[in-house]
C-alpha cells in the first residue's frame, strides 16, 4: 500500500511539473496557441460592463497583421521572434486600450500622459528669425533718439533764426542813422551794405557796421544758445544760461585817450580780471563795488585810476547802468586792449602783443534762455548807451597828472615785459652757444687724423682765451666807468 | 552843409571793411566741439567695424550729428559728410554681419 501511494505522489507530482513547464513554453510559443493567449492577454482588461462580442471583434482584426508574421518565422529564432511579436502584441495591446478608450469611455477627456510630455524639448528661436519687432526694441529707441535730435535740430535752428531777425529789425533804424555801412561779409568788392545778419553758425551771427565819426566800426556779435544742439539742451536744464549779445567798437588813434576801465556784474569782473591781458596788467586793485558811484551793488569797477571812472561815470551813463543793471554783463573800455591771456610755450620769445583802442560791451538778453523775439525789443536802449559812450569817449581826456600816471603805467608794463623777453632770449642766446660748441668737439672727436686734430683743439683753445680777455677788458672798463 | 554833417555822424569815407578775426592767434575764440565730436565719430565707428560693436556704430552715429549741428558755416562739407557716411556704414555692416537685436548693456 505505502509504495502504491509513493508511486501516486511521485507520479502526481511530475505530472504537476510537467504542466508547469509546457505552461511556460506555451507563453513563448506562436501560432496555434495565439488565440487561446489572445483570451488570456485580455482577460485582465474585459470588464463585465462590457460587450464581450465587440471586444472579440475588435481584436481579431489588429492581430490579423502582428500575428502573421511572426507564424512565417523559423523555430531557432523562436525568441527574438516571440519577443518582436509581443511589442508588437504590446503595441497592438496600447492600441487597442486607446481605440477603446476613445470610442467608449473618454468623451472629452484630455488624459495627459506624462511620459511623452517629459520627452519634449522647447529650443529657443534666435531672436532675428522671430517674426516680431519687440525683440528689436533698441534699435527702435535709437532711431528715436535721432529722430528726436533732427527734430530738435530744426526747431532750435528756427528759434535763433527768428530772435536774431526780431533783433536786426529793432535795431536797423538806429544802426541806420549811425553808420553808413550796415552789414559787411568782407568777400564783396565794393563796400555796400548788405543790410542783412552774417550767419556764422547755427547760434551765432555778426553784423559790420562802419562810417561813423570817433570810430572805426563797430562788429555786433549775436551769440545765442546752442538750441540746435539736443545735448546743449539737456546741459542747459542743469546749468541755466542766456543769450548774449557782444558788441566791439574799434577806435583810431584820435579818438581815445590812454585809459583802461571796467564796470559789470561781479562775477563777470572777477572773471575778466584774471582773463584779460590789459586788466590784469593795469587794474591791478580789487573790483570796486558800484555803490560809491550811485550804481547797484550788483555791478564792480575796474579802473585804471579813480579820475577814469569819475570822467566815465557821469550822470547818464549812471542813469543807463541803473535802469539796466540786470541786462548787463561787462563793459570795457581800453587803449591797451589786446583780447584774453594768451598762454605762449617756454623757450619762445615773447612778442609785445598788438593792442587796439576797443570799447567792448556784453549784454545778457533777457528770458535765461526762454527769450522770445519781443524780447529783442528791450535791448535797444543798451544800443543807445554803446552810441553814446563811443561819443562820450572821444570827449574824455585826462588831465596831466592823469596822463602822467597813464604814461608811467604804460611804461612799465612796457618794462617788466621786456625784462621777461630778455632773460628768455638770453636763455634761448645760451642754448645756442651750448649747441655749437658741443657740435664743434664732436667734430674734433671724429678727425681721424690726429695733426688736425691737434689744430682744431688748439684753434678753439685760442678762440676761448679771447673770449675771456675781451670780457675781462669790457669789466674793467665798467669799474672805470663807476669809478 | 556843416549843420547836417554835425547832426548826422555817419561818414561814408571813414568806411573800413570788414575782416573776420584771426583763429590762429587766438585760439581760445574758436569752438572745438565740431572738431572733437568728428573725432570721436570717427573712432567709434572704426570700433564698431573692426570690433563688430553695434553699440559703437549707434554712438558714432550720433557723435557725427552732434558735429554737424555745431559746425560752423565756413566748415567744409566734405569732412562732415563723409563722417557721417563712415558712421552709417558701420552700423549697416554690423547688422549685415549679425543681424540679431543689439542687446542692453544691463
Amino acid at each position: 500500500m505505502k509504495y502504491f501511494y509513493l508511486c501516486v505522489s511521485i507520479i502526481l507530482s511530475e505530472l504537476y511539473l510537467i504542466l508547469k513547464l509546457g505552461r511556460y513554453n506555451d507563453d513563448f510559443d506562436d501560432g496555434e496557441d495565439i488565440a487561446e493567449f489572445d483570451d488570456n492577454d485580455f482577460a485582465e482588461f474585459e470588464d463585465v460592463s462590457e460587450d464581450p462580442a465587440v471586444d472579440v471583434e475588435k481584436e481579431p482584426p489588429p492581430r490579423a497583421a502582428p500575428s502573421s508574421t511572426p507564424i512565417e518565422d523559423d523555430e531557432d529564432e523562436a525568441t527574438v521572434e516571440n519577443e518582436d511579436g509581443q511589442d508588437e502584441f504590446e503595441d497592438a495591446d496600447d492600441q487597442d486600450m486607446y481605440s477603446k478608450y476613445d470610442n467608449e469611455e473618454f468623451e472629452g477627456y484630455e488624459k495627459t500622459n506624462p511620459s511623452f510630455k517629459n520627452t519634449l524639448i522647447y529650443r529657443e528661436v534666435p531672436a532675428h528669425l522671430q517674426n516680431s519687432w519687440e525683440s528689436y526694441y533698441m534699435e527702435i529707441l535709437m532711431v528715436t533718439g535721432l529722430l528726436a535730435y533732427i527734430m530738435n535740430y530744426i526747431i532750435g535752428k528756427n528759434k535763433n533764426s527768428r530772435l536774431a531777425q526780431a533783433w536786426f529789425n529793432s535795431h536797423r533804424e538806429l544802426l541806420e542813422s549811425n553808420f553808413a555801412l550796415v552789414g559787411d561779409d568782407g568777400t564783396s568788392k565794393e563796400a555796400t551794405s548788405t543790410g542783412k545778419l552774417n550767419q556764422e553758425n547755427e547760434h551765432i551771427y555778426n553784423l559790420w557796421c562802419s562810417g561813423r565819426v570817433c570810430c572805426e566800426g563797430m562788429l555786433i556779435q549775436l551769440k545765442f544758445l546752442k538750441r540746435q544742439d539736443l545735448l546743449n539742451v539737456l546741459a542747459r536744464m542743469m546749468r541755466p544760461a542766456c543769450d548774449q549779445v557782444q558788441v566791439k567798437v574799434t577806435l583810431n588813434d584820435e579818438d581815445m585817450d590812454t585809459f583802461v576801465f571796467a564796470v559789470g556784474s561781479r562775477k563777470a569782473m572777477a572773471r575778466l580780471q584774471k582773463e584779460m591781458q590789459d586788466l590784469s596788467e593795469f587794474c591791478g586793485d580789487k573790483p570796486k563795488s558800484g555803490a560809491k558811484y550811485g550804481v547797484p551793488e550788483s555791478l564792480s569797477i575796474l579802473s585804471e585810476m579813480g579820475e577814469v571812472t569819475d570822467g566815465v561815470m557821469d550822470n547818464k551813463m549812471v542813469h543807463y547802468l541803473t535802469s539796466h543793471a540786470e541786462k548787463i554783463e561787462s563793459i570795457h573800455f581800453s587803449d591797451q586792449f589786446s583780447g584774453p591771456k594768451v598762454m605762449q610755450e617756454e623757450g619762445q620769445p615773447l612778442k609785445l602783443p598788438e593792442t587796439k583802442k576797443t570799447l567792448l560791451f556784453t549784454f545778457n538778453v533777457p528770458g535765461m534762455g526762454n527769450t522770445s523775439p519781443k524780447d529783442m525789443d528791450s535791448l535797444l536802449p543798451l544800443m543807445n548807451m554803446v552810441i553814446y559812450s563811443i561819443d562820450k569817449v572821444r570827449k574824455l581826456r585826462l588831465n596831466r597828472e592823469g596822463k602822467q600816471k597813464a604814461d608811467r603805467n604804460r611804461a612799465r608794463v612796457e618794462e617788466n615785459f621786456l625784462k621777461q623777453t630778455h632773460t628768455q632770449r638770453q636763455e634761448a642766446a645760451q642754448t645756442r652757444r651750448e649747441e655749437k660748441k658741443r657740435a664743434e668737439k664732436e667734430r674734433i672727436m671724429n678727425e681721424e687724423d690726429p695733426d688736425r686734430q691737434r689744430r682744431l683743439e688748439e684753434a678753439a683753445q685760442r678762440r676761448e682765451q679771447k673770449k675771456l680777455e675781451k670780457k675781462q677788458m669790457k669789466m674793467k672798463q665798467i669799474k672805470v666807468k663807476a669809478m | 552843409m556843416t549843420a547836417n554833417n554835425m547832426a548826422d555822424p555817419r561818414r561814408p569815407s571813414k568806411i573800413f571793411r570788414y575782416k573776420p578775426p584771426n583763429t590762429e592767434t587766438n585760439p581760445t575764440l574758436e569752438d572745438p566741439t565740431p572738431d572733437y565730436m568728428n573725432l570721436l565719430g570717427m573712432v567709434f565707428s572704426m570700433c564698431g567695424l573692426m570690433l563688430k560693436l553695434k553699440w559703437c556704430a549707434w554712438i558714432a552715429v550720433y557723435c557725427s550729428f552732434i558735429s554737424f549741428a555745431n559746425s560752423r558755416s565756413s566748415e567744409d562739407t566734405k569732412q562732415m559728410m563723409s563722417s557721417f557716411m563712415l558712421s552709417i556704414s558701420a552700423v549697416v555692416m554690423s547688422y549685415l554681419q549679425n543681424p540679431q537685436p543689439m542687446s542692453p548693456p544691463w
